[in-house]
């Protein structure tokens, strides 16, 4: 890492790749911020190494999650015509995660805010698909971490178990499901990070909502452990109860806000709109 | 599921009970007939553990996929990769266990002791705190896991000379207060990373053996393949770099 793409010395391919792509990161809302133009990117790259003040970092990692939902957003509905060219779910996800890495590495973010993509067998062992994580200096140790388990619309996910069914897995994949057969992956990831503390957050990110087909959100917390004592135990249904009990959804730059802010065992959940 | 997970366990050596008990959670994944490389004698599980950056990650890394990176990623939790090794006509398949050396895995990875068979205790030979630290995992394997397993000392990153601050005697010396084997290694330029895991491996092959030959009530009528015959001779623990 410590590669600094910069526009003076890059070459020109990267240089016009690098342009476009801040073009493209346009703001779905521009009150968000009134000190953020469409330009914003570029600047912000060109000032990171002060980015020390935390709301301009807080601002650079909200920008680039909010720059990969709405990239995702715009694969969310995909449908062939025809029907035989059916990207899996995962493809969602990895279009999420290379939109957000790319962007973090161009802002230089990913010594302080880094992304951490699972391997096959952890995914299926933690629960989560990746894990952001404020590192320490000079340790590099994680301090706070959001542990993201992506989900999708209930139709699709049943129409891709009903397509892989009958297909062979490979052996360390069997294993891992072996390993942690006496829980669903709701409950993988919650463990995970109940048994990491308050300081890491499992986020359920949700590629569509039943009400909202079209956005990504999120249900946030790290307390979801609390909310096994009064039901036996944490499937879908309970975390999509989140969204009915809430009318107020936080944008990502208010989560990351919130979450910097936060005393340290204090529990919290929030509900996010993505895109 | 699959046929395989859901196999029934028909030929399991008989074992002393704590084998046993270990090989129990491994039974539903021994399979036969699922195509070639899904027959296996024996599945051991082994755990990787010690701090942070000393190693562990790059030396599975080179074990299993003869690769290396000189880019840190740091280990979120656990993570595990499949070998499978023969020794005497006998497939053991190695279940390999990378753990996250941070405090704050502690809860997750020490869940992970119980099933192993054996650890490999890392070191880094350049970093003083991380030798400073095995005794504390040591004390994390006694605590953990069950009292049979086998342990060998690793001190890592042997490549490093200029940069070394733990004696090969001092590491050897700590090795033999504690118990252990010991070898230095190093998973840059592959150095002891293969014998190491071998020496794990016949550690926990003689102790099967012994359990065999110390219960015979467990032995009647089971075959009595013994693992340990023509072990290879002592690999030099010293890094000859
Ligand atoms: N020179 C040298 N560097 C190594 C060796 N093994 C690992 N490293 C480096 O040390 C750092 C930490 O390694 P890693 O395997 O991630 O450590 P872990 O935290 O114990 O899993 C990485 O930058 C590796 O490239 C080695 O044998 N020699
Ligand atoms: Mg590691």
């Amino acid at each position: 890492m410590g590669q600094k793409i910069s526009i003076t010395n890059s070459n020109n391919t990267q240089d016009s790749r690098f342009l476009s792509f801040l073009k493209r990161f346009s703001p779905q809302k521009p009150s968000l911020d009134k000190n953020m133009s469409p330009r914003t990117g570029m600047f912000a790259k060109l000032t990171a190494p002060s980015a020390n003040k935390p709301n301009d970092f807080t601002r650079l990692i909200s920008n680039s999650i909010s720059f990969a939902s709405t990239r995702t957003k715009e694969y969310l509905l995909f449908k062939d015509p025809e029907g035989k060219f059916q990207p899996s779910l995962q493809t969602l996800t990895q279009v999420f995660l290379m939109n957000y890495i790319t962007q973090s590495v161009n802002l230089d973010l990913t010594d302080t805010f880094n992304c951490t993509a699972m391997t096959p067998e952890q995914r299926i062992l933690l629960g989560a698909d990746w894990v952001w994580a404020i590192l320490k200096k000079p340790t590099k140790n994680p301090k706070i971490q959001i542990a993201v388990q992506v989900l999708h619309l209930p139709e699709r996910e049943e129409a891709e178990e009903r397509a892989t069914a009958g297909k062979p897995i490979s052996e360390s994949i069997q294993m891992a499901q072996m390993e942690s057969r006496n829980k669903n992956m709701y409950e993988r990831i919650v463990d995970f990070c109940t048994s990491i503390g308050k300081d890491c957050y499992a986020l359920f990110l949700f590629f569509g909502k039943r009400d909202d087909k079209v956005n990504i959100y999120g249900v946030l917390s790290n307390n979801f452990e609390a909310a096994v004592g009064k039901c036996d135990k944490i499937d879908r249904a309970l975390i999509e109860n989140f969204f009915k009990g809430s009318r107020y959804f936080h944008t990502p730059f208010g989560m990351m806000q919130t979450i910097f802010t936060k005393k340290t065992e204090e529990a919290l959940t929030l509900m996010i709109k993505f895109s | 599921m699959t046929a395989l997970l859901s196999s029934p366990q028909s030929c399991l050596h008989p074992l002393r009970r704590q084998f046993e008990r270990i090989m129990a959670a491994t039974q539903d994944v021994k399979g036969k007939g699922e195509g070639g490389d899904q027959n296996f004698d024996y599945m051991f599980k082994l755990l990787i553990i010690g701090n942070s950056s000393v190693g562990k990650t790059s030396f599975l890394f080179r074990y299993a996929d003869d690769a290396f990176t000189s880019a840190f990623v740091s280990t979120v939790g656990i993570d595990f990769k499949v070998k499978t090794v023969y020794k005497n006509d006998k497939r053991i398949k190695l279940q390999i266990w990378d753990t996250a050396g941070q405090e704050r895995y502690r809860t997750i990875t020490t869940a992970y002791y119980r099933g192993a068979m054996g650890f490999i205790l890392m070191y880094d030979i350049t970093n003083e705190e991380s030798f400073g630290a095995v005794q504390d995992w040591s004390t994390q394997i006694k605590t953990y896991s069950w009292d049979n397993a086998q342990v060998v000392l690793a001190g890592n990153k042997c490549d490093m000379e200029e940069e070394r601050v733990v004696s090969v005697d001092s590491g050897r010396l700590l090795a033999e207060q504690l118990g252990f084997e010991f070898f230095e290694t190093s998973a840059k330029d592959n150095i002891n990373v293969k014998q190491t895991f071998e020496r794990l491996v016949d550690l926990i092959c003689d102790k099967m053996s012994e359990s065999l030959d110390t219960d015979p009530a467990v032995t009647t009528g089971a075959p009595t393949a013994k693992l340990t015959d023509s072990a290879p001779p002592l690999q030099q623990p010293g890094c000859n770099c």
